[in-house]
């Protein structure tokens, strides 16, 4: 791990936030994005994507909704997959750091925003006295400042801890490995039923059915797009039959209005 | 030469101006707080537009900018409708001394609800599976096209929400909306887009999940081993055990602690790696050490159980 390589893994740490922040959650935080720019930091793209997707997979269900923040999976990405890259090992030392930094600098993030609550009444202050310039630079200061955080936090992890986290990579008996294989097998279930529970209703049931099935047993012979595109053409069908039946319901009560004059 | 077309001639708003606040709109997280969340950053997203609208009423322009920046959170996709709204009504203040500008902030408060629902449903749910589920199976075989394959799927859709957002809100305002309402017609788009979200769900369960049986044993000379019989009932049956099982674990704690967490789902997310954790580890524990005996039962138990 060289000074460069770290203050890379700190930029691309910083870049999930400015994700967020400033580029409208554009999705750069996704540990397939990150995981491609680790491995490009560290010479090993093809590793990269490859933790990148475990951990894709992992995270399926961590989203930002309700007036919360998500887990972190920004940072947690970044350094699972340097650490994994790093270390030389497989996707489940990416998961045992990367879990435990997605959910410390949550709790950062959570301290950052409560502190950041302060300056609104400065701002407030501002405008009434006229002085409109601190719209803008209080607003750039809590973005920018949550960005050298961030960078800050994960270059110096890297830099000054990969000692430390190789120690900890290579003692890790087998049986624990073993564990976190386990892990990494059971996660993907939980970010699908988290996924489940946001959009998941019980009269969406065929389609969870239709969708399952034709992966189960048609396997390899039909892609991810084909079931996607077969999904889309019952939606569509669904659309057309629903709004149909809007219309016709209007005609026919308009037919009645006319039998009863 | 379009650059500099003039949308509102009354107050000399240009199409830059509009440009401004739709680049503007992409940080709207950027001063994130406790405090107003988004409200910040709402006023600093169409601060130069009120600037314009009230050139020559610093007053008005003072009791503006407080009222914009008022608290607001939304999913950001859909805020620029919002703002265009906000755009239009702050011009009918101006205009009009009879305009309650209270009203301005009840809109902005009533929209925050339904739009965040749609909007957290369509970018979370539907758009961010999709690019993500589509992007995975690239990801896995080292391809490098993949996270361009996720950036590109995912933006395009919120790009054109936020641009064709702030030009309807500006322009036909909240009409629109209640007119969707009535008609059902958003309703039924929603039920539409989570057809899609969940057959990819569905079609990602049996691809990614890979829970699987480990146990075989020997009865009188014929090797018997577990999968094959599952296998036969049903592909991919225990990813899909499993995923149901949590799924129905997770339900469950929503409604067991309503109160507790409303709607904190970050401390759902790390109550349910903190439960599941143990179990999955139990199980590759038995796979690898103990996977030809009876060890693994209790694992296979456990998933299908609530915690």
């Amino acid at each position: 791990m060289t000074f460069i390589q770290a203050l890379l893994i700190g930029l691309i740490a910083g870049l999930t936030v400015l994700d967020g922040n400033w580029l409208g959650e554009a999705k750069f935080r996704e540990p397939v994005v990150t995981g491609f720019l680790v491995g490009l930091a560290l010479g090993d793209v093809t590793k990269g994507l490859k933790v990148g997707a475990e951990l894709q997979l992992l995270w399926m269900g961590a989203t930002g909704i309700g007036p919360t923040a998500q887990l972190d999976i920004g940072t947690g990405g970044t350094i699972g997959a340097a650490v994994a890259i790093m270390t030389g090992k497989g996707a489940e030392t990416a998961i045992l750091f990367g879990v435990p930094v997605a959910v410390v600098m949550q709790f950062i993030n959570t301290l950052l925003i409560a502190s950041y609550s302060g300056l609104m009444h400065k701002v407030d202050n501002d405008i009434e006295a006229g002085n409109f310039k601190s719209i803008a630079l209080t607003h750039h200061f809590c973005n920018w400042a949550t960005f050298a955080l961030y960078s800050l936090v994960a270059f110096v992890a890297m830099y000054f801890g990969h000692g430390v986290i190789q120690a900890i990579a290579d003692g890790l008996p087998a049986w624990a490995n073993a564990g976190l294989n386990g892990v990494a097998a059971l996660l993907p279930a939980l970010g699908f039923a988290l996924l489940l529970n946001i959009i998941f209703e019980k009269d969406l049931t065929p389609y969870l059915i239709i969708g399952f099935v034709l992966a189960a047993y048609a396997g390899q012979a039909i892609t991810m797009v084909g079931i996607t595109l077969i999904a889309f053409a019952i939606a569509m069908i669904i659309y057309q039959i629903r709004s149909n039946q809007g219309t016709v319901v209007q005609s026919a009560s308009a037919l009645d209005d006319e039998w009863e004059d | 030469m379009a650059k500099n077309d003039v949308i509102s001639v009354e107050n000399n708003i240009t199409k830059k101006d509009f440009r401004k606040v739709f680049w503007r709109s992409f940080t709207l997280l950027g001063s994130f707080n406790y405090e107003k969340m988004e409200g910040l950053a709402y006023l600093y997203c169409i601060e130069h537009i009120l600037k314009k609208i009230y050139k020559d009423d610093e007053e008005g322009l003072k009791q503006a900018m407080l009222r914009e920046s008022a608290a607001f959170n939304m999913t950001i996709a859909p805020a620029p409708f919002v703002m265009g709204i906000s755009i239009a009504m702050e011009e009918s203040v101006k205009r009009d001394p009879n305009f309650d500008p209270a009203s301005i902030n009840a809109i902005k408060v009533s929209l925050m609800g339904p739009l965040s629902g749609i909007g957290d449903t369509f970018f979370w749910g539907i758009f961010r599976i999709l690019a993500c589920s589509l992007s995975i199976g690239f990801a896995k075989a080292g391809n490098p096209i993949a996270p361009f394959i996720l950036l590109i799927l995912f933006n395009i859709p919120t790009f054109l929400t936020r641009y064709y957002g702030l030009k309807i809100g500006y322009t036909s305002g909240n009409q629109l909306l209640i007119d969707l309402e009535k008609s059902g017609k958003m309703q039924l788009f929603t039920y539409c887009a989570g057809i899609l979200g969940v057959a990819a769900i569905g079609c990602m369960i049996a691809s990614w999940v890979t829970v699987s049986c480990p146990l075989e044993f020997t009865i009188s000379g014929n090797k018997i081993v577990i999968q094959e019989y599952l296998d036969q009932i049903m592909p991919k049956l225990l990813p899909l055990a499993a995923t149901l099982g949590i799924y129905s674990a997770i339900k469950k704690e929503y409604q067991n602690h309503k109160d507790y967490f409303s709607n904190r789902s970050d401390w759902i997310c790390i109550r349910c790696i903190w439960h599941y954790c143990p179990i999955g580890g139990y199980y590759g524990y038995s796979r690898s050490t103990c996977g030809r005996s009876f060890d693994s039962w209790p694992s296979l138990w456990l998933l299908d159980s609530t915690v």
